[in-house]
């Protein structure tokens, strides 16, 4: 298409929503496959309108929910084609099946999911369970921090998914409501340079696609040593991903000027003695928490988990070792340890990082605010925990008095 | 260290031109159907049932292919002369 909108670079306020479907569209995707669910229904609208207008040269086939979404994109990849989809919680579950067999498949699609609570308690709020729930899908998932990010996150996905060396689905995730909805200022690349961003993915070898008239087996097999093999390619696969997402944040930043730290973002970690450690949208109230304690004299830092799956294990032991206490803050529960899900896998890190306090903080379910004020008592309880105070392992925020 | 791959790809594909991978299913097998041919007229409706689509068309009668033949007995239940019947599997 010829002199379009899109051509130029060029900054507008958006919400999170249009972000991550600018970020879709201008990776050109040749099959999407959309069902709406709030919070993530404005990505369906903002996609459908770039189809309609032609910006977006795509087959976009509406479904009866996000099952088939899912079965559609997978078997779409399978043939070959980029694919695209957007969930939330429930419809994030309802494709649960099909979500496992994209992994299996080894698929590099890509699926931008809006974080909501998940079904029981029904809850239309924010919370990271939903993308918790399929941690051990074989997924890789990044947590995006605000809207540029997912705009950005979205392109890095399809040059993470799609390299030759990795061949794996990856979930893009941010707040539900917090970002959703939220408009910020956003700079749109124009679509040369994304298609200049992506073109080194050309010069890789064919993945194995599916051609007519070709008789190939595919995904229908595999016992015993056969299916051991494939988990075995599959996670030292999730292995290099840790890398790659490094090098893909170096290379983006060359040509996007932005970068976000590859798998973990620290700020003001390097001479600290205390580590807050988060994800998500809470993480800009946290770096402010930090300032302001820094201004206090309280030597403290903040990392942000942007690679939940694969686990960035090297790089997080590499910022954390020789500091004298760590909190973590979830925004869901592990069941069954009564902790947040990240704090049980930072904990599995302890005899690398060293045998200092681990603070479990358990803040921002369904929709509460993880405030400047919440942030400041996590790190009160973390400053006495470093000078040697006995601690508290697990802190539900919420359900403290006072 | 690690085994040499079955397959030549990161996910589970074959190419039917030079890896299928053909997995022996009648070793499940309990009961197998005999066949008294004398009572076989070449009817055809053992195979008709046959789930598994197994049976092979010897021209003047079917034959199980007992590498995927899973005893099930449906042939012997469906043959209307009795030709076949279920025999437990080791014995002679």
């Amino acid at each position: 298409m010829e002199g379009t909108e899109f051509d130029k670079t060029k900054i507008k306020v958006i919400t999170g929503n249009s972000a991550a479907a600018h970020g879709a569209m201008l990776c050109r995707p040749e099959v999407l496959a959309l069902y709406p669910i709030t919070p993530q229904t404005e990505v369906v609208e903002e996609i459908s309108k770039f189809h309609a207008s032609g910006e977006l040269d795509a087959e976009v086939v509406e479904v009866e929910g996000e099952n088939s979404a899912m079965n559609i994109i997978t078997a779409a990849s399978a043939a070959g084609a980029r694919a695209f989809t957007a969930t939330s919680s429930y419809g994030l579950v309802y494709m649960y099946d099909a979500l496992l067999q994209a992994a299996g498949y080894r698929v590099p699609v890509v699926m931008v999911n809006v974080n909501r609570e998940t079904p029981g308690i029904t809850a239309v709020s924010s919370g990271q369970q939903d993308m918790i729930s399929t941690r051990d899908s074989g997924w890789i998932q990044i947590i995006a921090s605000n809207c540029q990010e997912i705009l950005d996150s979205v392109i890095m996905a399809y040059r993470l998914a799609e390299d030759f060396d990795i061949q794996v689905p990856v979930m893009v995730n941010y707040d539900g409501f917090y970002l959703s909805y939220l408009a910020e200022k956003v700079e749109i690349p124009g679509r040369a340079y994304v298609d200049g961003f992506l073109a080194p993915l050309k010069d890789q070898p064919q993945r194995p696609v599916l051609i007519p008239g070709q008789p190939t087996g595919f995904g229908t097999h595999g016992i015993l040593e056969g299916y051991l093999e494939l988990r075995y390619k599959h996670s030292i696969a999730m292995e290099r991903a840790k890398a790659k997402f490094d090098e893909i944040d170096k290379a983006f930043e060359k040509d996007f000027g932005r970068s976000y730290g590859g798998q973990i973002e620290t700020y003001r970690t390097e001479d600290a003695d205390m580590v807050l450690v988060a994800s998500g949208s809470l993480s800009g109230t946290a770096q402010k928490v930090i300032d302001l304690q820094r201004e206090q004299g309280l030597k403290i830092g903040l990392i942000r988990l942007r690679m939940f799956r694969p686990f960035p294990r090297e790089r997080l032991v590499e910022a954390l070792r020789g500091k004298k206490a760590i909190g973590v803050i979830d925004r869901s529960i592990c069941f069954g340890w009564n902790s947040g899900p990240m704090y049980v896998e930072l904990r599995a890190l302890s005899p690398e990082i060293g045998n200092v306090p681990m603070m479990s903080f358990i803040d921002g379910i369904a929709n509460m605010d993880v405030s400047v004020a919440n942030i400041e008592r996590m790190v009160k309880i973390v400053q006495s925990a470093s000078k040697g105070d006995s601690y508290q392992k697990v802190t539900w925020i919420g359900m403290e008095e006072g | 260290m690690i085994k040499k791959f079955q397959f030549r790809e990161e996910a589970g594909w074959s190419h039917a031109d030079e890896m299928l991978l053909c997995l022996d299913t009648g070793s499940w097998r309990v009961e197998r159907p005999v066949l008294n041919k004398e009572k076989c007229n070449y009817c055809g409706l053992c195979a008709l049932f046959c789930p598994t689509q197994c049976m092979v068309n010897m021209d003047d009668h079917f034959e199980p292919n007992f590498a995927f033949c899973k005893g099930c007995g449906i042939c012997a239940n469906e043959c209307p002369r009795k030709a076949l019947t279920m025999q437990t599997e080791g014995d002679a």
